[in-house]
């Protein structure tokens, strides 16, 4: 409650209205605590008009709504810079003026009113050397009151007259009948004497900018001179010259002086009790209701949506998606349903989009989360294989961010860090073997058909010396790769064979490394079971691997390290490639297969009895490993090799058996995440256009799993090339050239077997 | 009784007492019923956040509606919101149908759903516009009013000017000026008399509300109002605060 307020209405209306008061109000607690010290000090005016009784009654039912506080109007003081122009409001002249209201009251009244600070516009009237007097003409802020008739002076003293530079009077500038603004500095009520300041210093702060001093009459107020125009015209009627204002017909002039007037249009006055703001709930207001309204007309979109979708029919799903999404930008479930439809339709980017706006707008949304984890892990499976691992790193573990106990996202950051840390490695053995190759290369010039000849004959040796031979040549082999300088063209061969062979089981556990981590390790570790002797190498090999690092960067940081490290693995490299070699030996082949095979592979004309020992090196060493894997003991090869045929389509269909049953079995299991994936993704959308695509690396996946020899051949022939593009075309030209080179009939039946077998487990992919 | 002016078509010329006394309760009735619906128009206005220019109009061409035609043969409720609707249109503060019927819906069923955009929702939609039609034709397309908002707010100006500034300021002239200019669309007093003499009516009893006299008012040669408007007379004000206040008494008895 305002007293002040109240005390002054009640002096206004007098005894009566406080009685009425103390009636109407007698419910009001406020009221009836306080009018008791109202009553005391209340003074009433002296003439008194008749009472309005009906008014007073109104006054007395009102005054709790009419006294409350929050009536005030806000007084924040909205600057007023002259700049206000005619067109936004009627500037009118002063109400006085009109009225008629007698000088004396003008006088008394302007001198009650005008204040420090305020800005009045005079004429020089004289100059005195102590300052100049003005008589003022009008006010130039605040009110607006008719002064010129009044004839005030005002005193503008010297000091307050600034200088205009350093020499002569500053008086000089002025003379008489110049207009000046200026702003009231003192003002003595009783003497009825003003004094005004030129400084700027002596303006109030919202209206610092005025200029103060000489003006020309252009620069008068607009209520001064509709004040003039009007004292020269006959008819002096307020509503006329409202009405023939420009401002009057503006349609934005009740919004203008609403605001000017402190008067709130969203939160309008009443004194109807029922149109009090307090009656209405928010929840009743056009904008409140508009958005339930739409939201649940989006909903129903997004139903009907669902069900086209439901039914395959993704163009209408869409429509109803975006149309929801139209009606109501922020629709949660329109956004999470679209998203779904965009990851269906392989627009990953897009549903991604979709699931965060949706999780911004719903953060407690499960299925959004779930989703955008989910599509986060698969985009940054695409990505993974586009090779872009760092945007992959960045998917996975924003996957991890939306949803912290993602497994997926986890497993795949890991896997993704690990295949990182690979990569590079690989790229610098690439660079290694890059450098050897040109060791290489330059042996090889000297190569000739004579010593292929040799090697040939060798060959024919090879199953006679074998045993003895291959202790030997392990041994110095060993020596020869350690130092890589060959004295000897044989230990040359053998070396290179080695080395090569050893860069390309290096090779092979990258690619492996990619899809399955842990496939390495065991590869290897079936090594080391193997043999034994060399245990200790390979569980310093697999040292090499150091913990996946926290973050990529934090990884390339280690890179120095990583390089410290790979020189060391250059070292395992070389002594695992002798007990590699050992190991084939002992299975298979002699040292001399090996490296015909490299060497047909590098110069593609190989001749018959070459790619005869490459078919039966391949297929032993493949036999060799396949039997490792099957890990079936067998003591000597040549055993092996009279029955090979018949084993190579055994082992086969074993390995068949045990995809469709996926064992625990190193060879096999890169393919158990792969089929889990696309399970996974086949699961979340029907029809993922990409999972078809999914399966193709997977099958060449198997087929560089069977092949390794062949892998290897690849691998050596073009310097790590992307081997997953190459494997279904060599298989391919690996068949061709079978067939040309008259292999025998039964290597070649095998080999067609496998190639058939190959195609039957794209197909039923496929057709999957 | 604003509504048992001479200006009603339908009061019958010749009368007897009984029929005076039927008219006038007939006319006290739908007295009250016009303010039940005005403040509809009024509360939905505010929820649909128009401004107090757009509220006035359509409080105009609702009273001007049933003026001229009888409350018998139309809903009040679809007048009123067809109302609104024209309105908004005429005053250039365009609003959507669907917001007003979901105002009006939740007004008239409080607590209620919102209701569905369905073939129902079509239906109260399609009526508002026939009836906005409908109400174009009666009021002979002439919907477009003089408000004594406009001068109400000069008034305040060239006042609060002559007035001393602080008293202004510490006084809620304009705002409670404002609100009874607002609330006198309960009536039809805007129909009845000029609209500067509304104004100035609101005004005064703004005034007397707060007990704030215009300075040197006795000794103008004018008094203030007069100033304002040529032709007003005390005794016209007299009678416009003294109907505005009779309408604040329908307040109380309807809620």
């Amino acid at each position: 409650m305002d007293w002040d307020l109240l005390r002054q209405c009640l002096a206004a209306h007098g005894p009566s209205l406080f009685s009425l008061l103390r009636c109407e109000q007698y419910e009001n607690l406020q009221f009836r605590g306080l009018l008791g010290d109202v009553a005391k000090g209340q003074q009433y005016r002296k003439e008194k008009r008749v009472d309005n009784v009906e008014v007073q009654q109104f006054i007395a039912r009102k005054a709790d709504l009419l006294f409350s506080v929050s009536w005030k109007p806000n007084t924040a003081v909205v600057s007023e810079a002259r700049e206000e122009t005619e067109d936004l409001y009627a500037i009118m002249p002063p109400l006085e003026q009109f009225m008629e209201v007698p000088i004396r009251d003008k006088r008394e009244l302007f001198f009650r009113d005008l204040e420090r600070g305020d800005v009045v516009i005079g004429r020089i009237g004289s100059i005195r050397e102590f300052g100049f007097f003005i008589v003022l003409v009008c006010l130039g802020s605040g009110t607006i009151r008719d002064v010129a008739p009044l004839e005030i002076t005002a005193l503008c003293p010297l000091r307050d007259v600034p200088s205009h530079g350093s020499h002569g009077d500053p008086l000089s500038y002025y003379q008489i009948g110049d207009l000046i603004q200026a702003a009231v500095k003192d003002i003595d009520r009783y003497h009825e004497k003003i004094t005004v300041s030129l400084h700027s210093a002596a303006l109030p702060s919202h209206l610092s900018s005025l200029k103060l001093g000489v003006i020309s009459s252009e620069d008068l107020p607009v209520h001064y001179k509709q004040s003039v125009a009007l004292a020269s015209s006959n008819s002096q009627i307020y509503e006329k010259t409202l009405e023939q204002s420009l401002g009057f017909a503006n349609p934005a002039t009740v919004e203008f002086l609403l605001e000017k007037l402190g008067i709130s249009e969203s939160d309008p006055p009443s004194l109807m009790r029922g149109l009090q703001r307090t009656h209405f709930s928010d929840e009743d207001y056009a904008s409140t209701l508009r958005k339930k309204q739409s939201a649940s007309w989006a909903l129903k979109c997004v139903k009907s949506g669902v069900d086209h979708f439901k039914m395959g029919r993704h163009v209408e799903a869409m429509n109803e998606y975006n149309k929801a999404l139209e009606i109501d930008a922020k629709n949660v479930e329109a956004l999470v349903a679209r998203g779904a439809l965009y990851a269906t339709n392989g627009s990953l980017s897009k549903a991604i989009d979709d699931f965060e706006v949706a999780l911004e707008n719903c953060p407690t949304h499960r299925n959004a989360r779930k989703y955008l984890c989910q599509t986060l892990v698969v985009r940054g499976g695409q990505l993974e294989e586009e090779d872009k691992l760092l945007n992959a790193e960045s998917y996975y573990k924003k996957a991890l961010t939306v949803d912290e106990t993602f497994q997926e996202a986890e497993d795949a950051l890991v896997k993704l860090r690990q295949h990182i840390q690979k990569s590079l490695e690989k790229r610098e053995k690439q660079a290694e073997r890059q450098a050897e190759k040109e060791d290489k290369q330059k042996q090889k010039k000297v190569e000739t058909s004579a010593e292929k000849l040799r090697k040939l004959l060798k060959e024919e040796k090879r199953l006679r010396k074998k045993r003895r031979r291959s202790t030997s040549s392990s041994s110095a082999s060993s020596e020869s790769s350690s130092n890589l300088s060959p004295s000897s063209s044989s230990s040359t061969s053998s070396s290179s064979s080695s080395s090569s062979s050893s860069s390309s089981s290096g090779h092979k556990k990258c690619k492996k490394k990619r899809r399955k981590h842990s496939e390495s390790s065991t590869h290897s570790m079936k090594h080391s079971s193997k043999v034994s002797s060399h245990q200790k190498d390979y569980s310093s090999n697999d040292g090499w691997y150091p913990p996946p690092a926290d973050t990529s960067a934090s990884f390339l940081n280690q890179k120095q390290e990583m390089e410290k490290l790979l020189e060391r693995q250059d070292r395992l490299v070389c002594e695992k490639a002798a007990v590699e070699e050992k190991v084939r030996n002992r299975f298979s082949s002699s040292v001399e297969i090996l490296e015909t095979t490299r060497g047909r592979s590098e110069d593609s004309k190989g001749s018959c009895t070459n790619s005869k020992t490459w078919a039966s090196g391949s297929r032993s060493a493949s036999d060799a490993r396949t039997e490792r894997h099957v890990a079936s003991r067998r003591d000597s090869t040549d055993s092996f090799h009279t029955k090979s045929g018949e084993k190579h389509i055994r082992v086969d269909k074993e390995l068949e058996g045990r995809k469709l049953h996926p064992a625990s079995d190193s060879s096999h299991e890169r393919n158990i995440p792969f089929s889990a994936e696309n399970c996974k993704r086949d699961q979340y959308t029907e029809s993922f256009a990409s999972s078809r695509k999914k399966c193709q690396p997977g099958r060449s996946e198997f087929i560089q799993n069977e092949y390794p020899r062949k892998d290897y051949r690849d691998s050596e022939g073009r310097f790590g090339e992307d081997l997953e593009d190459q494997k279904p075309h060599n298989l391919k030209s690996y068949g061709e050239t079978s067939v040309k080179k008259n292999l025998p009939q039964n290597l070649l039946n095998i080999f067609s077997q496998i190639a058939e077998f190959e195609k039957e487990k794209g197909n039923k992919q496929k057709n999957k | 009784m604003e509504g048992g002016g001479s200006s009603s078509s339908w009061v019958p010329e010749s009368r007897t007492l009984e029929e005076e006394q039927e008219n006038a309760d007939k006319a006290a009735r739908e007295m009250r019923l016009h303010f039940k619906i005005t403040r509809f128009i009024m509360e939905a206005g505010v929820k649909l956040g128009m401004q107090s220019v757009p509220i006035a109009t359509a409080c105009m061409v609702y009273h001007k509606f049933f003026r001229d035609t009888s409350l018998d043969a139309y809903d009040p409720y679809l007048v009123a919101m067809s109302a609104i609707y024209l309105a908004g249109k005429v005053e250039e503060q365009h609003l959507r149908t669907r917001d007003i019927i979901n105002v009006s819906h939740r007004y008239l069923h409080p607590g209620s759903e919102t209701l569905e955009l369905d073939s129902h929702f079509w239906e109260l939609r399609d009526s508002i516009v026939q009836c906005e039609l409908l109400m174009l034709r009666l009021l002979n397309f002439q919907v477009s009013f003089q408000h004594p908002h406009k001068y109400l707010l000069h008034y305040l100006l060239s006042l609060k000017h002559w007035m001393n500034r602080h008293s202004w300021e510490r006084t809620p002239v304009a705002a409670a000026a404002w609100a009874l200019l607002r609330d006198s669309y309960h009536g039809t007093l805007c129909l009845q008399y000029k609209v500067q003499h509304v104004a100035i009516a609101v005004l005064y009893l703004a005034l007397q509300c707060y007990g704030v006299e215009v300075p040197a008012h006795a000794a103008g040669e004018r008094p203030w109002w007069q100033v304002f408007s040529e032709d007003l007379t005390e005794q016209i004000i007299l009678d416009i605060v003294s109907k505005l206040i009779q309408l604040y008494s329908l307040d109380t008895e309807i809620s």
